[in-house]
C-alpha cells in the first residue's frame, strides 16, 4: 500500500490521538492569538450593556454538564454585568441538569463581584429553579409565575420574595437573556416572552446552533447571539474580565487548524488520485 | 478532601472511561456509560419529583383541588409500562401535544415566518443584502420541484445548490467547533493543575487495563471503520 493509500485510510484513532494534542498542548501551554469580536456577540454586549439600572429581566439558565464550560464563563459575566450596572435578575431553568448549573454561575459571578456591590437572594436576583414542561412550561410562568412555581431553588415561598412583590407575569421584564446552551431552546423565548410581550431578547447558544438562530437576529427578534466558548470569551474581553474562555477559544483555533488541515489533505490526495485514474 | 476536587477527580475517571470508546467498544466505556446512565435517570427523577412535590402536592394539600388534574393526567402516563393499559397514557400524551402545539403555533406565524419573510425584503443597497435577498430566492427555488431542471431554471438551480452547499458548509464547521468545544471543556477540567497527575494515573491504568484485555482476548479489539 503507498503512503498515499495509508493516508486516505488512515485510521481515525490516530487522529483522535492528534487532535487530543492539538487541544491539550494549548491549555498545558496558554497561548493567545489575536481575536476579533463578532457582529453578533458586539450587539449581545452593547444591548446587555444598555439595559437601564433598575430593571429588572428574565434570564433563563440553560447550560448543562457538558456546555457549562463553553457557555458557563459567559454567563457568569453576564450575570456580573447586570448585577454591577443594578439591574435585578430573575433566573430559571427549563431543564433539571441545568438548573445546578444556574446555580454555580450565580454563585461564581457572586464571587467575583467588587465589595460592596447590591447582590442580596431575593432582592437583586431569585433563581425559580426548574420548570417543567419546556415551551409549554414558559409559556405559562410569563403569564402566570405563580401559578407555575409555588417556592424558588432554596424552598422560598413566592410570596415571601421581596423582587418577585406585585411581578406575577412578563409585563414586569424589561429584557430577556436567553443562555440556552444545547437546548435548542432560543424559539421558546421569542415565541413565548419576546413576540407576545414585545420584550427585547438577547440569546446565547452553542456554536453549532448558531445558523439556527442567527436568522432571528437579522428579523430583530434577537438582539445580539453569544457562540459557544467564542462567545464567552468576547463577553469576557468586551467586559474587561478575564476569565476561563480565552483560554479555551485559543485551544478551539488549534484544533480548528489541525482540522482544516486535514480536511485540506484529504481533498488533495483524493485529487491526485483522481487523476492519476485511481479513484 | 474538597467536594471541588473530589468532583474533578470523579469526572476525569469517566471522562477518560468515556473516551475510551474511541480506540473501540470496551468494558470500561460501557460501565461508564452505564453509570453515568444510571446517575441521571436517578437525578432526573429525584429533580421532577421535587417540582411535583413542590409545585402540585403541596398546593393540593393547602385547599387546590385543581391540580388533582394534573397528577391524575402524571398518573396515566404510567399506563404506559403495561401494555394493556398503554391507551390510558394516550389521553395525557394528547393533551400534551395539543397543548404544546397550541402555545408553539399561537406565535409561531408572527416569530418564525412573517418575521422570517420581513427580514428578508431589504434594500438592494449593500452587498450583503443583495446575497442575502438573491440567496434566499434561489435556495427556495431549487426546492421547486414541479420544473423541470433546462434553459434559465438550470442555472437557478445550480445558484440555490452552491448557497445551499456554503449553508451545510457553515453547518459543518459550527458542529466541528462544538464538538472540540466539548472536549476542550473537559480538557481544562481533566488538567486542573490539582487533579492532573490523578488524570494521568487513570489514564495509565485504563491503558493497561486495555493492553491485557487485547493481548489476552479476554476484550474484542475494534476492527470496523
Amino acid at each position: 500500500m503507498s503512503i498515499m493509500d495509508r493516508l486516505l485510510n488512515l485510521d481515525p484513532r490516530i487522529i483522535f490521538v492528534l487532535m487530543f494534542i492539538a487541544l491539550a498542548f494549548p491549555i498545558l501551554n496558554p497561548v493567545i492569538l489575536p481575536m476579533a469580536i463578532q457582529d453578533y456577540s458586539q450587539k449581545a454586549f452593547d444591548f446587555s450593556d444598555s439595559i437601564p439600572e433598575g430593571s429588572i429581566v428574565l434570564f433563563e439558565g440553560g447550560l448543562n454538564a457538558a456546555t457549562y464550560p463553553q457557555g458557563g464563563p459567559g454567563m457568569v459575566v453576564q450575570i456580573y454585568h447586570m448585577l454591577t450596572k443594578g439591574v435585578k435578575i430573575v433566573l430559571f431553568s427549563i431543564g433539571t441538569e441545568q438548573n445546578v448549573w444556574t446555580m454555580t454561575a450565580i454563585e461564581t459571578a457572586l464571587d467575583k463581584l467588587p465589595a460592596g456591590t447590591p447582590a442580596e437572594n431575593g432582592v437583586n436576583w431569585v433563581h425559580l429553579g426548574y420548570i417543567a414542561g419546556g415551551e409549554a412550561g414558559v409559556g405559562s410562568l410569563v403569564n402566570d409565575i405563580r401559578a407555575t412555581v409555588s417556592a424558588d431553588y432554596f424552598g422560598t415561598p413566592i410570596d415571601d420574595i421581596p423582587l418577585l412583590e406585585g411581578i406575577n407575569d412578563a409585563t414586569a421584564f424589561s429584557a430577556v437573556l436567553w443562555w440556552g446552551g444545547s437546548e435548542a431552546s432560543i424559539g421558546y423565548g421569542v415565541r413565548q416572552v419576546s413576540v407576545p410581550f414585545d420584550i427585547p431578547m438577547t440569546g446565547m447558544c452553542t456554536t453549532n446552533e448558531v445558523p439556527n438562530f442567527s436568522p432571528y437576529i437579522s428579523a430583530g427578534q434577537l438582539q445580539g447571539l453569544f457562540g459557544g466558548v467564542r462567545g464567552s470569551a468576547e463577553y469576557e474581553f468586551l467586559l474587561s474580565l478575564p476569565g476561563p474562555a480565552l483560554g479555551q477559544a485559543m485551544a478551539t483555533n488549534f484544533g480548528g487548524l489541525l482540522w482544516m488541515l486535514l480536511v485540506i489533505l484529504g481533498n488533495v490526495l483524493y485529487f491526485i488520485q483522481r487523476m492519476r485514474g485511481e479513484a | 478532601m474538597d467536594a471541588e476536587i473530589l468532583g474533578l477527580i470523579a469526572g476525569s475517571l469517566v471522562s477518560l472511561g468515556a473516551y475510551s470508546v474511541l480506540i473501540g467498544d470496551n468494558p470500561i466505556s460501557r460501565i461508564t456509560e452505564n453509570i453515568y446512565m444510571g446517575i441521571l435517570g436517578g437525578y432526573i427523577f429525584a429533580v421532577n419529583w421535587d417540582f411535583i412535590r413542590k409545585n402540585a402536592l403541596s398546593k393540593v394539600a393547602e385547599g387546590e383541588f385543581v391540580y388533582i388534574i394534573a397528577i391524575l393526567l402524571s398518573l396515566m402516563l404510567l399506563g404506559r409500562l403495561k401494555a394493556k393499559y398503554m391507551w390510558i397514557s394516550r389521553y395525557p400524551v394528547v393533551l400534551t401535544v395539543g397543548v404544546g402545539l397550541g402555545l408553539a403555533m399561537r406565535t409561531t406565524v408572527m416569530a418564525d415566518f412573517l418575521g422570517q419573510i420581513q427580514a428578508t425584503v431589504l434594500p438592494l443597497n449593500s452587498f450583503n443584502n443583495i446575497v442575502m435577498v438573491i440567496g434566499t430566492c434561489l435556495t427556495a427555488a431549487y426546492f421547486i420541484f414541479t420544473t423541470q431542471e433546462s434553459g434559465v431554471y438550470k442555472y437557478i438551480h445550480t445558484g440555490g445548490r452552491v448557497f445551499l452547499l456554503c449553508a451545510f458548509g457553515v453547518t459543518y464547521g459550527q458542529t466541528v467547533s462544538f464538538r472540540m468545544e466539548l472536549v476542550i471543556g473537559r480538557l481544562v477540567a481533566m488538567l486542573d493543575p490539582r487533579v492532573s497527575m490523578i488524570t494521568y494515573a487513570f489514564l495509565v491504568i485504563i491503558v493497561v487495563i486495555l493492553i491485557y484485555g487485547y493481548k489476552t482476548n479476554k476484550i474484542e479489539w475494534y476492527t470496523g471503520r
